[in-house]
This record gives C-alpha cells, structure tokens and sequence, in this order.
C-alpha cells in the first residue's frame, strides 16, 4: 500500500522546520551541526518521496549524492570547530566574537 | 568513434589534476621518492601500452587514454624535481600558478574560438558555452594571480602544498560551477566549490581572527546549502525534473506553491554564494579574518561563480519567453522582484556599511557586497526593455552581458585590492586607515597600484571599472528601470567617499604620532607581480573591452 506523497512533504517540512529552530535557538557548534543534518535530510526524504511519485530515478540519484556532501561537509565543520576548540577553549559558537558581526 | 566532448570540461580538469598533483608532489617530498617515480613510470608506460593496444577500452578513445598517459608521465617527471624531506615550495607554488595560467589559456583559447554551438559533457547535466567558457577565464585568472602571491604570503606556513590544493580544488568548483546544467550538478559543484573554501578561510589555524572567521562562513554555507538542498528538491517535486530545460519545460499550472517556495529557497542559496542579502552577513567577518589572498580569492572567483549560477538556472529553468504576449513569464515565485528589491537593500547596505568601517580589509569586504548589489541589478532588469518578445530579448541580453562584464573587470581590480591588503600583511603594516598613512611614500608602486583599483571600483574613468559600471547601468536604464540605476548611481557616488579615504590615508595624510614608523624591509616579488598585474589590466581594460564584452553579449545570447 502506497503512502500519499503529501504525508511525506508533511513530515520534510517538521524534519526541515526542527533542523531551523535547532539552528536558531542553539550556541553549540556541534548541536548546530546536527540541526544541519536534519535539514539535508528533510531534502532528502522530499527526493526520495517525488522520485516514487513521478517513477523515475533522478531524485533518489540526488539524494545518493546530498548524503555523500553531507558527510563531507560534516568532515570539514568538525575540523573547523575542533582548531575553535583549541583557540577559545569552548565550542560554543557566541564565544568566537572577537570581530564584531 | 569515442566521445571527446568532454575534453571542452580542460579548464576543470586541469585546475583539479594540478591540486592533485601538488598533494602528490607534497607527499613524495615526506617519503623516499625511489620507489613512487618508478611505480608512476611503469604505470604510465602501461596506460601507454593499454591506449595503443585497445584505445575503445572504458569508452575513453585515444584522447582519453593520451589525457591519462600524459598525467602520469607529468607525474613520474614531477617525481625528479622533487626534494625529500623539504616542503618543495617553490615547486608547487610554480605547479599551481603553472595549472592555473593552463587552465586560463585554454579556456581563453576555446572561448575565442567557441562556434556558438553549446557542448553538452556527460549528457545533459553538464553544458560548455560561451559564458561558462568566459567564467572559466575569469575564475582561473583569479586563481592565478593568488597563487602567486600566496608564495610570499604563506612563506612561513606549514601544510603548503595543502593550502594550494585546496585553492586549486576550490577553483575546480567555481569552474564547474559555471558549467552546471542541472540543479544535481549545480548542488555538487557548488560544494566542491565551497567545502575547500570552509578550510581555507581557518587555514591559519593559531589566528584566533581566522578560525572565527572559517566557524562563521562555515555555519551559514552549511545553513545556505541545505536551505538550497530543500529548495531544490521542492522544485523536483513540483516538474519531476532537474535538468534545467526540462525543469522549464515540466512547469505546469499544478504545484505553484511549491515551486514558488522552492525558488525563493534557491535565491537563498545563491544569495550566499554571492555575498548578497539576506545571506551576506558572513562576508565581512570571513572576508576579515581569512588570509587576505583568500579573501581575494572568495571575493572575487567565488561571488563570480555564484552568479553564473544564478545567471544559468534563473533564465534557463524558471523563465519562459512567450512570443505571442511579447513577454517573458516568470515561472514559480516572481524572482525578478525579488532580486530587484535583494539589489537595492545589498548595494545600499554593503555601501552604507562600507562607509563607516576603520578597518581597511573590512571596508573592502563590505564593498565587495555592495558589488554584488550592482551585479544582481541583471537579474532584477531582465523583465524590462521594449513591448515585443525581441525587443526583451536584447534587452536582457544587454544587461546580463553589462553584469558578466562587471564581474570580470571585479575579478581584476577587487583581487588586485585584497592582494594590496595581503602586502601589507606581510609587511606587517596593520588593519585601520591610520596604520596606512604614509606607505605611499614608502612603497610608492603598490600604493599607485592600490589608487587604481580604488578609482576603477568606484567607477572613475579611464580605469576598467568606469568601462563595466557604465555598460551595467546603461543597460539597466535600456531596460527601463532608470530608478534602479539612479539607486546605483547614487551608491557608487557614496562608495567614491571611502575609496578616496583610502588613497587620501596612503598618499596625503600625515601619520599619527601614536603609530610607529613603517618598517618595509622587503619587497616580495609574487605579491608584488600579482598587484602589479592586476594594475595593468585594471587600467588596460580600454585596449580589451570591446572583444571581451563581444564575448559576454554573445555567451548572454545563449541564454535568452
């Protein structure tokens, strides 16, 4: 039994819409990481879901490749926040402040 | 007969096999080199051998099997230059510059005799025309002129050969970028341009300025590309395609919305890429903190890239001409609006903020937002010009050529700039307006060739600046949107205020007795050509802007 395409974009849009509050609300750099992973995700679960419905394979291909720069970009942010814990002690993105913004 | 059309994607692949080949250059120098040049020697005599015994072998032909025989050869030949144990500097600075002066030839090359006919590499996903053939040229002269003043700039550094790499693999990106045909390999692109970037901007990882500045570039590139990422799988489900055409073709009267939602989000993403509002607040402080050829390299490559992005999937997916009408639809959300308010409140911002900046490298990053606000006035004019489907047509063309025009003369005058603020880094010299008083009379070449890139970003005659910004806002005014371009107008008459303070500070002002005296011992030669280069052309730009801007109306044909 096939699910409705729109319950799928419904829960995108909660995965996509949790990932932005994450990103809003939280100081850590590793919370917002992982906020930022939900949003790819929501993508991802939107591809997946159009590319059963239209029955071809273009979308899935694509969130093949969105998981792959995921982890990339995950890879390089954990570089990135690991020389911030070295310099200011903390990953807590509000500290590194000494530009203003 | 073997496909070959992927040999137009050179400019790419050169950029990305010489990163490759300095990580390798670099990773020899730390081993015994023995045993690596002879594996790289029997392995490219035996690619040789396998290329003239069965050449259809992986579908690759005799070009393909050359191309890879070559690189190997060039690897075991590398081999032989290098020194164990040492960082081989000069060598990889030369193989850098070297791959991108390449990759600049032979995109210069193929575009001057491009036939108009676009190349479509690996199906439709990819397209080489004129105007991904004119941002190659600007993208790898860019890189150019940062490799080779990165030489004296990260002199002192340790991981070298992966700065360059990085830079290289970046311009990779940036190039591919201006070939995406498709929303998949514009996503891919666009991260292969800008995961390098993340790590090149906390490249000096003991600068607590840098690290800031890697975290927050991090954090909205990261933010951007997913906001991206969802708006465009909004768009597959609203055309079942990402094929740029086909995305054009599949649009219907279902699904408005959601398309509307997912073209909004992708002008998020490219609003990033750009450095434009809402997305630019990263700019300055990335821009600040980065090592300031970086900063050029970002500003300058990296915005162009951005653009030719937006150029590319605006006009080709979320356009339609309609002859009958004698006007153009625009499909999903209307985009043209939004960029013509994103062009106002980016080039009023970038300029007002500009204004009131003490800090040289920052006023030169707000600056380079309010650039992006006068190129963003091709998109926001498109829908103008003329009451038949033709006459809109030129119209558009015209502008959008006035926008590539302007971010080529940028590639130059604004690289040239961020190279003048990375000399004085080097020398030491320090971040605000006073620290610069008085280098006129020390180094009085640079500071001549810091005064021409000032006037030409403030659009002064006779620099090249003048020559794009009056060809981008005379288009726009041809457009009929003379309000945009008075708005223009008006903020590069503000922006003069805070170049000229910079070149009053260099030449005029008296240094302050608080300051102590400058000290330029040295004069770096990289840094020096790099500036110097971009001097010239800045102020050449007479001799060469009429073949250039041929070019980039014709690559604007392609697309309207």
């Amino acid at each position: 039994m096939a699910v409705d395409t729109t319950y799928y974009l419904i829960l995108s849009a909660a995965v996509f819409c949790t990932g932005l509050f994450g990103i809003l609300t939280r100081r850590n750099a590793l919370l917002f990481l992982m906020s930022v992973e939900l949003m790819l995700n929501a993508a991802n679960i939107n591809l997946v879901a159009f590319s059963q419905y239209y029955g071809n394979l273009t979308g899935q291909v694509f969130a093949l490749f969105t998981m792959a720069l995921a982890a990339a970009e995950v890879a390089v942010g954990i570089g990135i926040i690991l020389v911030l814990y070295r310099n200011f002690e903390d990953v807590d993105v509000a500290d590194a402040a000494t530009m203003r913004w | 007969m073997a496909d070959t059309t992927w040999l137009t994607l050179a400019p790419a692949f050169l950029l990305g096999l010489t990163g490759l080949l300095v990580l390798y250059v670099d990773s020899i120098g730390h081993s015994t080199k023995g045993p690596i040049a002879v594996l790289s020697l029997l392995g490219s005599l035996g690619v040789a051998g396998v290329a003239i015994a069965l050449p259809d072998v992986l579908g690759l032909g005799p070009a393909g099997w050359s191309f890879v025989s070559v690189t190997l050869l060039a690897m075991f030949a590398l081999a032989l230059f290098v020194e164990p144990g040492s960082q081989n500097r000069r060598l990889i600075a030369g193989l850098s510059t070297a791959g991108a002066v390449g990759a600049l030839g032979v995109a210069a090359a193929f575009l001057f005799t491009f036939d108009g006919e676009p190349v479509n590499p690996f199906g439709d996903a990819l397209v080489v025309d004129g105007m991904s053939l004119f941002f190659a040229v600007i993208v790898a002269s860019v890189t150019a002129m940062v490799t080779v003043a990165s030489y004296n700039y990260i002199a002192e550094h340790s991981y070298q050969a992966e700065y360059y790499a990085l830079v290289l693999l970046a311009a990779t990106g940036m190039t591919l970028m201006a070939s995406a045909n498709s929303l998949v390999t514009v996503f891919v692109a666009l991260e292969l341009a800008s995961l390098p970037s993340y790590a090149l901007v906390a490249f000096l990882k003991e600068n607590k300025g840098s690290v800031e500045a890697g975290l927050k570039y991090f954090l909205v590139g990261a933010l951007s590309s997913a906001v991206f990422a969802y708006g465009v799988s909004l768009v597959y489900g609203a055309t079942g395609s990402l094929q740029l055409t086909a995305v054009q073709n599949a649009v219907t009267g279902e699904f408005t919305g959601m398309l509307g939602m997912g073209v909004v989000m992708v002008v998020g993403g490219i609003a990033f890429k750009t450095a434009s509002v809402p997305f630019h607040f990263w700019a300055p402080e990335a821009y600040e903190g980065a090592p300031a050829p970086i900063s050029a390299f970002l500003s300058s490559a990296s915005k162009a890239a951005g653009f030719v992005i937006a150029f590319r999937v605006f006009t080709e997916a979320f356009l339609q001409v309609s002859e009958s009408a004698g006007e153009f639809l625009v499909l999903g959300a209307d985009w043209v609006l939004v960029f013509q308010i994103l062009a106002v409140v980016t080039m009023t911002l970038g300029n007002l903020a500009a204004v009131t900046q003490d800090k040289v490298k920052r006023m030169l990053a707000y600056s380079s937002v309010g650039h992006a606000g006068y190129v963003l006035m091709s998109l926001a004019a498109l829908s103008g010009g003329g009451a038949t489907a033709t006459a809109k047509i030129e119209a558009g063309q015209f502008v959008l050529a006035g926008g590539m025009m302007h971010l080529f003369v940028y590639g130059f005058m604004n690289t040239g700039a961020f190279l003048f603020i990375a000399l004085a880094e080097y020398w030491d010299v320090g971040r605000t307006f006073e620290d610069f008083t008085g280098l006129g009379r020390q180094a009085p070449v640079a500071s001549v060739a810091m005064t021409v890139f000032m006037f030409s970003l403030a659009g002064l005659p006779p620099f090249g600046g003048f020559l794009s910004k009056y060809l981008l806002f005379g288009a726009t005014v041809n457009s009929g949107f003379v309000w945009l371009a008075a708005v223009a107008i008006v903020n590069s008459a503000v922006s003069l205020y805070y170049y000229s303070k910079l070149v009053k500070a260099l030449w005029f002002d008296e240094r302050p007795d608080d300051k102590k005296p400058l000290e330029i011992s040295s004069r770096p030669t990289g840094l020096y050509a790099a500036v110097i280069f971009a001097a010239v052309v800045t102020t050449a730009m007479y001799g060469v802007f009429g073949p250039v801007s041929d070019a980039a109306v014709e690559a604007a044909a392609a697309l309207l």
